[in-house]
């Protein structure tokens, strides 16, 4: 394509456009657009100084205006690299990948050599994970500029990242031969030799990579003292050299508290920690007592013996170990040891340690001479951990008790009881003890954190706020909103699976999206750092964090909000009458006012402070080309629950799971409640298989299993061929063709008779088949049987599948469920529940700085 | 607990750990440049579970006035409370300030701390050793002064 008719100017204004570019890199935005202004007076149509008018704009914070004239400018000239740089620029600031690199392309179709493009191509490429081109850019980036160095490095991770390890190394090799004087002592020159040998590891090539080791952290090129001795002990135990036990133990030395260096040191000696045997046991038990007495303030040796050691020598060493955190007062020591459990051995032994301990403290009313008072006080906290991990939550309460009267001071203890009632299905009583412990230390972040969830925990969502502010900055729109800024995935989390609980679904989709927001952040992240790393040559640890944003979804917030939004969408598509009730005023409706009213005073608070900057700032102030972030026109959710689109939401909140949560049950199941209702057929067998392949039996799964045949057979047409088949076939694997449904059910059923679960999830088939629902209740009701095992959970999934089907004896079976867990609070009535939970908000000790916290309705 | 060098993937889990137990938060990126500028220094203990209870994120300073010596800087420090009294921030100290000294140079480590945070001033000026070198007025958004706080590193240096 010719260049545009109009693009040349004449000598005076091509000048001032060259002012122009100048003014925009340094920033100078005020003049800048004073001088595109005047060459627009003569030039009103010029395509390049339009764009560039529109782009200061745009960091000048007027985007709307300033994107409009970009677009103005590209359609006056199509052909200009600077429109399409300009283009390119804004859809990255809206982080627009895709297109943003789809215009750069552009770019360099008419100014091939462009390094400010070209390197901008490359981050983008590496951002999209498109590795062929992110080579092709970095090779034509190493031709133009062969001296500078990260030129060539940019190369080289581009291969690596592209899994050409081979030619990584050629092109590093080479950069090594050409590069010309290091500086003594260059930290960034030793990053690239420590990449190097890692490089070298990585591709099988012990040898060689220790022998460039030693070379480098010879002549000191190699700085870092601790990645040199890591990769030898390493790299010699591959190498099977005698050496590499001396390796080792400099590395035990240097960190006596590392496992990764006992495990390293042991297995350079055969011995697989874990996974001792009864060959390697004394051995490995040996070596770490050395080491314990070589280094006594080291606590990993002390503490791995426990895990590899059994018998009577178990004991000797277990009773060394408790008494002594019992003595420190170690807070920590039961969930230190609890791992040990599995082995119900170790358990009744630690049990008996601590229990004679307790018996030989409590007789003598003096302490033993040299024993600290408050020893007494550490074994019944031990020991009230002890018995409700056992589930004896009656004993724990006992001794939680005792203690709190022996010492009504320790946090510790409160907090602990609060846990312990919430196992029991008391988390009123739970957030009770919690504000308990909270005002012991009432300059404790911790203890204010755990309060507040526990208050979320409580559904009281409004007071778990009043809490929260206590430390959350002063001048932020909200508790909420300081929290969602810092990025709190417990926050978020916690809150929207409180709403969840509530029935405020339009709340719980809001903070569930919210923490999608916070990962999509997290990925946004690295962009910055593909330029970033390759400037201060920290390789290794770049490479570490692409790999990282490639799993990070797979982070357990991500999981739990993928899967309980996408439940809620799944919800709102079966019955969309439920965003209407809700929104009609049979939500929480006071909740609702109150929740505009806040998101009302929250706008009002960002306005001032938008005010406040711009009266105070000039306009050369450079607002970057990232839209601000869009007022929150939605602050209960409702549009959320209106939304048209809920399975593909949901299909888009569960695609990562696929890979990244391949071992997660519930997210199979979840993306087969998705693929069923979508229609993807061929997706939800595959769900289906995988969650078969984890856990056969698993209650979920046999609803499915259910729901699918009849599904299949129940819709008007057979899916198309070749699909229809395949589905056909692979289900035929999971549920045998000549088995009826109902009879599937049953012999589940038999299978499970003692299993809550498994109860009613066959009721819930029976249903799902136009079972009456007298006979469904009943079964329901088999839960109750004295054989069948039912934990709370269960028990509230059964009331709420209840309700849900308008079953006349929802309050007898909560009724019921209310008699079988004593302690809990959970299944008391509406009018009790509001009375525990005005309990629960209430404050014991308030500081001065808090209002008294407002009570729900 | 273990102990050891943070990765990247413990991000997420020292974030937390900061959110939890201190009011100066940071989001994710201020982490990301930490540990992608300056690997060698910030480490976690983590309990049997693979959780992170404790961790520093540590910096070098990087605007040397001329002539100033090379020093480090502890951005953050924390432990969970339920995991106190195991010497977890003594034993995380001293292996970020050995890296500060034996990679870096540093002469010294510093850090800032509230001026009305007790517990954190006696544990650095107690267990860890550092002296109070000035206030920083006003060095908090909340117009809160700050102790700031030094620890030579000198013994260190090779």
């Amino acid at each position: 394509m010719p260049p545009a008719s109009n693009r040349a100017l004449p000598t005076k204004e091509a000048k001032l456009f060259r002012e122009v570019l100048n003014l925009y890199e340094n920033r100078q935005l005020k003049n800048g657009l004073k001088t595109a202004d005047q060459i627009l007076k003569k030039f009103p149509e010029h395509g390049e100084t339009l764009c560039m008018k529109g782009l200061i704009l745009t960091h000048m914070g007027r985007r709307e205006e300033g994107i409009e004239l970009v677009k103005k400018g590209m359609r006056s000239d199509l052909t200009s690299h600077i429109c399409w740089h300009v283009f390119g620029l804004i859809q990255k600031g809206e982080k627009n990948y895709e297109e943003a690199l789809k215009s750069y392309t552009q770019a360099l179709r008419f100014d091939k050599e462009n390094l400010n493009i070209l390197r901008d191509s490359a981050h983008l490429q590496t951002q999209l994970r498109l590795y062929d081109g992110l080579v092709d850019t970095r090779h034509t980036l190493l031709r133009l500029r062969p001296t500078l160095r990260q030129s060539w490095i940019g190369l080289v991770v581009a291969y690596h990242l592209n899994g050409n390890l081979d030619e990584a190394r050629k092109i590093l090799e080479q950069y090594e031969a050409v590069l010309k004087n290091v500086p003594d002592y260059d930290v960034e020159h030793s990053e690239v030799l420590l990449y190097h040998v890692h490089l070298l590891e990585e591709m099988g090539e012990a040898s060689e990579a220790l022998t460039f080791l030693d070379i480098n952290a010879k002549s000191r090129a190699i700085v870092d003292r601790v990645a040199i001795m890591e990769y030898r002990a390493r790299l010699m135990s591959t190498l099977k050299m005698v050496e590499a036990e001396g390796a080792w133990r400099n590395l035990i030395e240097q960190n006596p508290d590392s496992y990764a260096y006992y495990k390293g040191y042991l297995s350079n000696n055969g011995i697989d920690l874990d996974a001792i045997s009864e060959d390697t046991r004394d051995k490995a038990l040996q070596i770490l007592q050395q080491f314990s007495v070589a280094i006594p303030q080291a606590a990993a040796p002390k503490r791995l013996a426990l895990n590899i050691v059994d018998g009577g020598r178990f004991k000797e060493l277990a009773t060394a170990y408790v008494t002594a955190g019992i003595e420190k007062g170690v807070p920590s020591l039961f969930a230190d040891l609890k791992a040990l459990y599995r082995d119900p051995a170790k358990r009744q032994t630690i049990q008996d340690i601590v229990e004679s301990l307790c018996e030989k403290l409590a007789v003598t009313a003096e302490p033993p001479k040299g024993c600290e008072p408050t020893m007494y006080l550490w074994t019944l906290y031990f020991l009230a951990q002890h018995y409700s991990s056992l589930s004896d939550n009656v004993r724990a309460l006992e001794l939680l008790d005792l203690s709190i009267t022996h010492t009504p001071t320790l946090p510790e203890l409160y907090a602990f009881k609060g846990r312990v009632l919430k196992r029991c299905g008391d988390p009123f009583g739970a957030a009770q003890c919690l504000d308990e412990a909270r005002v012991l230390d009432l300059q404790d972040r911790f203890l204010n954190t755990k309060c507040a969830k526990y208050r979320l925990r409580a559904g009281v969502i409004d007071e778990a706020s009043d809490i929260l502010g206590l430390f959350t900055k002063k001048d932020a729109a909200s508790p909420g909103a300081d929290l969602e800024d810092m990025q709190s995935l417990l926050y978020l989390t916690e809150e929207a699976d409180a709403h969840l609980r509530n029935g405020n679904l339009g709340m719980a989709l809001k903070k569930y999206s919210a923490v999608q927001k916070v990962f999509n952040e997290f990925e946004d992240d690295q962009f910055d750092f593909h330029g970033y790393s390759l400037r201060r040559f920290t390789i290794n640890i770049y490479l570490d964090m692409i790999s990282w944003e490639d799993r990070l979804r797979s982070h357990p917030a991500y999981v739990h909000t993928a899967i309980n939004a996408s439940k809620i969408w799944v919800q709102l598509h079966d019955d969309p009458s439920i965003a209407k009730s809700k929104l009609a005023g049979g939500g929480p409706g006071d909740a609702e006012k109150k929740a505009k009213n806040k998101a009302k005073k929250a706008a009002k608070k960002v306005k001032e402070e938008v005010k406040k900057t711009a009266a105070t700032t000039s306009t050369n102030e450079d607002k970057g080309l990232e839209p601000q972030p869009a007022k929150d026109d939605d602050p209960t959710g409702s549009k959320l629950l209106q939304a048209s689109d809920p399975l593909e939401r949901a299909a888009k909140l569960v695609a990562p799971l696929h890979t990244l949560a391949a071992d997660n049950i519930n997210a199979w199941i979840t993306i087969y409640d998705v693929s069923v209702r979508r229609k993807k057929y061929l997706q939800a067998v595959k769900a289906l298989n995988s969650a078969h392949t984890l856990d056969a039996e698993h209650a979920e799964l046999h609803l499915r299993l259910a729901h699918f045949r009849h599904t299949l057979s129940s819709a008007p047409q057979t899916p198309p061929e070749p699909m229809g088949s395949v589905v056909k076939d692979a289900v035929a694997k999971l549920l045998p063709e000549n088995l009826s449904i109902e009879h599937f059910n049953a012999q589940y059923l038999q299978k499970h008779s003692g299993d809550g679960r498994a109860i009613l999830a066959s009721a819930k088939v029976s249903r799902l088949l136009g079972a009456p629902m007298d006979q469904v209740e009943s079964s329901v009701f088999s839960v109750f049987n004295p054989d069948a095992s039912l934990d709370i959970k269960t028990a509230l999934d059964a009331l709420g599948f209840l309700q849900e089907q308008q079953s006349s004896r929802a309050d007898e079976f909560r009724q019921g469920c209310d008699s079988r867990f004593e302690r809990s609070t959970v299944f008391k009535n509406r009018s009790e529940r509001a009375t525990l939970r005005w309990n629960a908000a209430e404050s014991e000790a308030v500081n001065g700085g808090v209002e008294k916290p407002e009570v729900a309705g | 607990m273990n102990i050891r060098l943070a990765r990247v993937d413990d991000l997420p889990g020292m974030q937390a750990c900061n959110l939890q137990n201190l009011p100066e938060n940071y989001t994710m990126k201020y982490y990301l440049y930490h540990i992608l500028t300056w690997p060698q220094l910030s480490y976690v203990a983590e309990d049997e579970n693979g959780r992170i209870v404790g961790y520093i994120l540590a910096k070098m300073e990087e605007d040397l006035a001329e002539g100033e010596e090379p020093h480090g800087h502890v951005t953050s420090i924390s432990v969970l409370r339920s995991y106190r009294r195991l010497g977890l921030a003594k034993r995380l100290m001293v292996q970020s300030q050995e890296a500060m000294a034996t990679v870096f140079k540093a002469s010294y480590v510093s850090l800032h701390v509230r001026k009305s945070n007790r517990a954190a001033l006696s544990l650095y000026r107690d267990t860890l050793g550092f002296t109070v070198k000035d206030i920083e007025k006003k060095y908090y958004a909340d117009g809160e002064d700050a102790y700031a706080m030094r620890l030579s590193l000198k013994e260190l240096a090779q």
